[in-house]
């Protein structure tokens, strides 16, 4: 959901006068959304600002970033980063994949799934939870 | 890879950005659940144009991720997914204070990456040095975190508007969004 949140919060924004840049690495939801300029990661959810433990490729980043931010000429304007995860683009296969698990795992899943829900439903109903 | 591959030196197929609407659908109806989940989705887009340079620009952070929460169960590196760290309101932090954020709250990809380092996805440190570069005019006091709800009408009718009360509040002129 964070992809379709800040995309929203984007748009918010934007609509009331204020410049906004996201950055993320799930393409397909932001351009879904919609958003006016995004920096595409093309890394692993999770690394929306550069690759861990390299300050270089976080500092390249966020310059990007900024620099989608200056020149975007028009809404829509999605910018990919020149950087790669991996020589090798295999680890694309495996995200959320139900064609690579088994039916063992499948059932797994589903009551770790349940469990998740519930417990998230009990913090939901909380008063002033997280604050 | 074929010759033919080879010899135009085309990359894989599946060397494209990863379908995640398309996986998730297919998973959670494998999974048993029903009706797939309705991304937002618009045909217009707003767009509000940069009116001062950087140099001379305040810039807030919006991020998803959450405040290490001691006691509400393991939140990595490496964790689990954890809904028990979950937040639900927005929440602001000092910008000039160095933050434990964690992401065990959000389906990132737990197989290739690891969350051990929160600057792959807060970049305010990299911000700070961007201000202190003179790259960027100053970074807002505050940061803002914005909740990952399923609920489109929580998102746009609750977080959305507080997110915009409290960026104004900062006064800050252009806003970076990072999506865990």
């Amino acid at each position: 959901m964070c992809h379709q949140t800040v995309s929203l919060a984007a748009r918010h924004l934007e609509a009331n006068g204020i410049p906004t840049i996201v950055m993320g690495c799930a393409r397909d939801i932001v351009e879904h959304v919609g958003v006016p300029r995004f920096l595409f990661s093309d890394f692993p959810i999770g690394n929306p600002a550069g690759r861990p433990h390299d300050r270089a490729s976080q500092d390249l980043t966020l310059e990007l970033a900024l620099r989608v931010l200056e020149t975007a000429p028009a809404p829509r304007t999605t910018v990919q980063s020149p950087l790669h995860w991996s020589d090798n683009p295999d680890w694309k296969l495996d995200f959320s994949n139900i064609a690579r698990l088994s039916p063992e795992e499948i059932a797994r899943r589903r009551a770790e799934f349940d469990r998740q829900k519930e417990i998230a439903k009990r913090i939901r109903d909380k008063p002033a939870a997280a604050e | 890879m074929t010759k033919h591959d080879q010899d135009f030196g085309f990359a894989p197929d599946h060397d494209e950005p990863i379908p995640y609407r398309q996986r998730i659908r297919d998973y959670y109806r494998t999974l048993g659940y029903g009706a797939p989940y309705r991304w937002a989705h618009y045909a217009e887009v707003p767009f509000a144009p940069v009116t001062k340079p950087l140099a001379q620009s305040r810039i807030a952070l919006v991020t998803t991720a959450a405040p290490y929460q001691p006691g509400n169960g393991d939140q990595g590196p490496g964790a689990a997914y954890n809904a028990a760290a979950k937040f639900y309101t927005v929440y602001s932090g000092d910008s000039a204070a160095d933050h434990d954020l964690r992401i065990s709250h959000v389906g990132y990809d737990r197989v290739h990456t690891t969350a051990e380092d929160g600057n792959s996805w807060f970049p305010l440190p990299a911000l700070r040095r961007a201000a202190a570069a003179a790259r960027i005019g100053e970074v807002a006091l505050r940061f803002h975190g914005a909740p990952t709800n399923r609920s489109h009408r929580t998102t746009l009718d609750v977080d959305c508007p507080e997110l915009l009360r409290r960026i104004r509040e900062d006064r800050a002129d252009a806003v970076i969004l990072a999506a865990v």
